[in-house]
């Protein structure tokens, strides 16, 4: 008991000796806790809100294309728990506005509780869901955009197309109910927006009977057995289901994110927080085992010292563990209250700032809105396990340096010069110069020199490789999507194959020559307009062979053409085949630009396919082989047609009509508010046009982006601090404990500028070391991260960007942090006189 | 012989205080002395009486309380750290009792050093005469950790000589060897002290080490209690 005692009062002792090494373990240790706990708190958050906001859609699948007969069966179904239908019964037609109006019911809930269940439709906030006739619902946004008052009872006259395509039909209908009301920015293109409206079942009857309307219904239903089924079992039950029924399985669409979250305790997010837990536990090893490893070899002599007194190997083991163990027990719960503190408070303020900044979906912005305040983020299990695991992270950083404290000899340890032991000569420098002295320093303990630089570098490479893929998350390469060039883009808003309307089909619309050169030219007249471009045209082709490759698009494809320049861009997307631009256009070859729809369809690359072009009214047979896939993610606009030939077989069709779809506008910064006002105006005289303005473009690619971009930029920033912790450490020791060398030198006339040259010399050497694996080791996995994150469409990232703000940021703060921490500790170390410093027998 | 007329070394008045009030120890107590070029001092005096300190304060390595130290006539008290420093490396060789040499250079480079950092170009065969002189020929790759107590002092004072300093200051160089090995360095550093014309002022508790000086200091309590002009000093001067 004595006896531990006394180890206790050396491990105690010791730690207020070395403070700044008490104080750089100790922050090690508590950001290492914080981390973790805020790791797991964010996941905590995470899955509650995913539960909250899922169970607002609770539904577990959704089948489409069904029949009344198949509703029919499906609502007396033995394993249905609850039914809706709904049918899209009309596409309003109202200039450039999408909505549908639509009828749904609920045939079905079995459920005692249904309070709150995304299943059922929302009541009206006033009023009631359409019975008659001519009834109609929705919210009141909805009536002021087809420009009717939104009240109860008023009246609203819509014109719309049953099933999306016949005739245009006009109705007068009367308010019946508002839904609650939703906000939209004004700024986002009507383009963007879906809206929608819900009429009686009875006014889709009498169109049924008078054989207008060929209902087509789906329905969305929950099946028995979510409490006890796994993922796959409900699968497989909903699959049943629609077998017994007749339904294909593609038309089956289940409710994935549901579903996980209802069947499963979070597996996916438990995976992804321990992925992160795992780097940050192994890292912060890497620093805390640096610090004591450095420490021991510091302390060589104390050590060695407390043997010859008598220490036993086990007293030794067990100061350095005391160390430890007081140092965690400060700085563990310190982590744990700001790991959990700060997610709590930023959690709910990321959330809400992303949502305010994003009006796409009204819907998840409600959705999120109403969970934020009631998010469920603490979790004493959560807690304990970042604990257990800092502590952890602490026993196994602390394992070898023990074992080294064990294993040091009284003698060697009394006798011991830092050096590395079995060296008995240096073939040295004829000369010596400040550089050499820097040298020798570093080549002493190669070892240490080694593991500094490594430790170093390893959390370099994490932070340039976490930054390869931050920088790559681009909301401008969100916007460049719809704005490829310039800062407007006016597209022709066209179908391919309409059959009622054929004048909004593509081969109509390009002989209305809506893009010619006068137009160009009055909108290079708007003050501020630099310049007009027009993009690659683009024509239909349609072809009469057996494909289910045209199915979808009843026969019509869109056919465009790449330059010679271009084609080293498609070869650096390059998926099968070969381009080469002669042969391709000498032989009328052409290119498939999705891989998606290439395997889909069945297509490959050899076959010939014979096509007919539509230039307006003529039709030009086409036959041609296709000999690439090749799949442009940026420098092409994002709709490329799937078909591409080069601009010499293109030229060689001889068009008559002005193919042009979209045009670019490049404009001076300063007019760039006017023109887009004036743009507005003119493009809203033509129902074929669609206005993008990169501002808009840009905010909704901020909006989101941000949300998945700052949280982990956070983390970065953390990575880097416990990264800087390591450097710190290693600059006081190596300067502390040659605290007596220096001075020796100084007493030979190493002047006060020599001294700093030569230590900076020994940072400047870390850091280029450190710089070294980071930019190699670093930019080598944030490349191969960034090919995974690129697949698996994580954050919409689709171009690499070099991470070049942030490697010359870290080169600078290394430098910086390296040479500032050595005049610092430099100027610390001679607040002692010279001759003190040279007496220092430690 | 050479003439000792020039003073190269003298004090006025130096002071070295620690602490105040009741606990204020007097190091060095207004100690004026003055030591030609090319002179042998030794100075002697139990362990605190501020031999160390003194020594100290004419190289340049502490600062006084009060009181000037002149080297070649200049004040070093009023001196800042960058042109003391050079002082240091061009007029002051060191050498002290625990050798302090650099561990992680070799026995040739720690000779060199001083020269090094002072950006002097080599004269070669001055340092092989000195390496030879001392004995260190076959060792001048080996690491100091390498070497006898001995072998390191002999290489301390390479160091101390090799940058043609004017004044040697050695505080107890033969303190950490035995007696024989203690014998041949100081007589090896007085060898070499009058072979390059070099002031020498060493410290020492050895009786015979201070006989071999032209004079001999004795201090106590930071007091010169005896500035021994010796003999041969006084009859040179006459």
């Amino acid at each position: 008991m004595k006896r531990d005692n006394t180890v206790l009062g050396l491990a105690l002792s010791k730690l207020r000796y070395n403070k700044s090494r008490t104080l750089l373990t100790g922050i090690a240790i508590m950001l290492t806790t914080m981390l973790l706990a805020a790791i797991g708190t964010v996941g905590v958050a995470t899955f509650d809100m995913n539960k909250q906001i899922y169970s607002m859609s609770d539904y577990h699948a959704s089948f489409n294309g069904l029949t009344p007969e198949q509703v029919q069966i499906l609502s007396s179904h033995i394993q249905v728990e609850a039914l809706n239908t709904s049918e899209t019964f009309a596409d309003i037609i109202n200039g450039k506005m999408n909505g549908v109006l639509y009828f749904q019911e609920t045939l079905r809930d079995d459920r005692a509780d249904t309070t709150g269940s995304g299943i059922h439709a929302q009541e009206p906030a006033e009023g009631h869901y359409p019975e008659a006739e001519d009834e109609i619902c929705s919210s009141p946004i909805f009536f002021r955009r087809v420009g009717a008052e939104p009240v109860v009872g008023g009246k609203v006259t819509l014109s719309f197309r049953v099933n999306g395509k016949g005739e245009i039909l006009t109705k007068e209908f009367t308010i019946s109910g508002l839904l609650p009301d939703v906000e939209i920015d004004e700024d986002i293109d009507d383009s963007r927006l879906m809206w929608a409206a819900q009429v009686s079942q009875v006014l889709l009857h009498e169109y049924e009977k008078s054989d207008l309307y060929k209902p087509e219904p789906s329905a969305t239903l929950r099946v028995y057995g979510e409490d006890e089924l796994t993922y796959d079992e409900m699968e497989e039950r909903i699959l049943s289901v629609a077998a017994d029924i007749g339904l294909d399985e593609a038309d089956v669409s289940l409710n994935k994110e549901y579903l996980f979250t209802a069947t499963d305790p979070g597996t996916e997010i438990i995976a992804v927080v321990a992925a992160i837990s795992l780097i940050v536990i192994l890292f912060s090893a890497l620093v805390i085992y640096s610090i004591y490893y450095v420490g021991v070899i510091t302390d060589v002599q104390e050590i060695g010292k407390l043997k010859a007194l008598g220490a036993s190997g086990r007293q030794i083991a067990k100061m350095l563990s005391w160390q430890g163990a007081i140092i965690s027990a400060f700085a563990v719960p310190l982590g744990l209250l700001i790991g959990f503190l700060l997610p709590y408070f930023l959690f709910p303020l990321a959330l809400w700032v992303y949502q305010s900044g994003s009006a796409i979906s009204s819907y998840s912005r409600d959705a999120v809105m109403a969970v934020v305040g009631q998010l469920h983020m603490f979790s004493l299990p959560v807690l304990l396990a970042a604990a257990a695991a800092s502590l952890a992270t602490v026993a196994i950083s602390l394992r070898k340096p023990i074992r080294m404290a064990k294993k040091i000899s009284p003698v060697e340890a009394i006798r011991y010069q830092e050096n590395s032991s079995d060296r008995k000569s240096r073939n040295g420098h004829h000369e010596i110069k400040v550089s050499t002295l820097t040298l020798a320093n570093l080549t002493r303990n190669k070892r240490r020199t080694t593991v500094t630089i490594l430790t170093m570098g390893l959390s370099c490479v994490l932070f340039i490789c976490v930054s390869a893929i931050l920088s790559s998350v681009s909301a401008e390469d969100l916007a460049r999507r719809n704005i490829p060039r310039g800062d407007f883009r006016i597209s022709l808003d066209y179908a391919l194959h309409d059959k009622e309307y054929p004048e909004n089909n593509l081969d109509s619309l390009v002989q209305k020559n809506y893009f010619n050169d006068a137009f160009l030219a009055q909108l290079l007249s708007i003050e501020g307009v630099e310049s007009v471009e027009r993009e690659h045209g683009r024509i239909l082709s349609s072809s009469n062979m057996e494909s289910t490759l045209y199915e979808d698009h009843e026969n019509c494809l869109q056919l465009s053409y790449f330059t010679r320049d271009e084609v080293a861009k498609l070869n650096a997307c390059l998926n099968q085949g070969s381009i080469d631009y002669d042969r391709m256009a000498a032989n009328n070859e052409l290119v498939f630009t999705n891989d998606y729809y290439f395997s889909q369809y069945g297509l490959s690359l050899g076959e010939t396919y014979s096509l007919t072009l539509y230039d307006g009214n003529r039709e030009i047979p086409f036959t041609s082989t296709l000999t690439a896939l090749a799949t442009p993610d940026n420098g092409f606009p994002v709709d490329l047609p799937f078909l591409i030939m080069t601009e010499d077989t293109w030229d060689s069709l001889g068009l008559t009509s002005d193919p042009t779809t979209d045009i670019y506008l490049h404009v001076n910064n300063a007019y760039y508010d006017s023109v887009k006002e004036t743009l507005r105006e003119l493009v809203s005289g033509n129902e074929h046009f669609t206005l993008y303005a990169l501002d808009v473009e840009m905010r909704v690619g901020r909006s989101s982006v941000g949300l998945m971009r700052d949280p982990l930029y956070l983390l970065l920033i953390l990575i880097a601090v416990i990264g800087f912790i390591n450097l710190i450490n290693t600059m006081i020791t190596s300067i502390v404990t040659r605290k007596k060398e220096l001075g020796i030198l100084q007493a030979l006339g190493l002047s006060d500028r020599q001294l700093v040259r030569m230590l900076s010399g020994e940072g400047l050497v870390f850091t280029a070391g450190t710089l070294l694996i980071s930019l190699t080791l670093g930019n080598f996995f944030g490349w191969l991260f960034y090919r995974w994150a690129k697949q698996e469409h994580f954050m919409s990232i689709s171009r690499y960007h070099y991470p070049l703000r942030e490697t010359v940021g870290l080169a600078l703060v290394l430098l910086a942090g390296q040479t500032l921490i050595t005049l610092f500790i430099n100027k610390k170390v001679k607040k002692e006189s010279l001759i003190d410093r040279i007496r220092n027998e430690e | 012989m050479k003439k000792l007329t020039d003073i190269i070394l003298k004090t006025e008045d130096l002071c070295k205080y620690y602490g105040a009030g009741d606990n204020q120890v007097k190091a060095v107590d207004h100690v004026n002395l003055e030591i030609r070029q090319g002179e042998f001092v030794s100075i002697v005096g139990k362990s605190g009486s501020g031999k160390s300190t003194l020594l100290h304060m004419l190289g340049g390595l502490d600062n006084p309380t009060s009181g000037k130290v002149f080297i070649d006539g200049e004040n070093i008290a009023s001196f800042k750290e960058e042109k003391l420093s050079k002082i240091r490396r061009r007029k002051i060789g060191f050498i002290f009792q625990a050798y302090n040499l650099i561990p992680s250079l070799n026995v040739w480079e720690n000779i060199v050093l001083p020269l090094g950092l002072d950006g002097k170009p080599l004269d070669e065969s001055y340092i092989s005469d000195i390496i030879r002189t001392l004995g260190l020929s076959d060792k001048v790759r080996n690491l100091p950790n390498t070497l006898s107590g001995g072998q390191q002092q002999r290489c301390a004072i390479a160091r101390a000589i090799a940058a043609k300093p004017s004044i040697i200051l050695a505080d107890e160089p033969t303190g950490n060897l035995d007696t024989r090995t203690g014998d041949e360095t100081m007589s090896l550093l007085k060898t070499s002290a009058a072979k390059y014309g070099q002031t020498l002022v060493v410290i020492t508790h050895n009786e015979e080490i201070a006989q071999m000086a032209d004079r001999t200091i004795i201090l106590a309590d930071g007091r010169i209690l005896s500035s021994g002009e010796s003999e041969v000093a006084i009859d040179e001067e006459r």
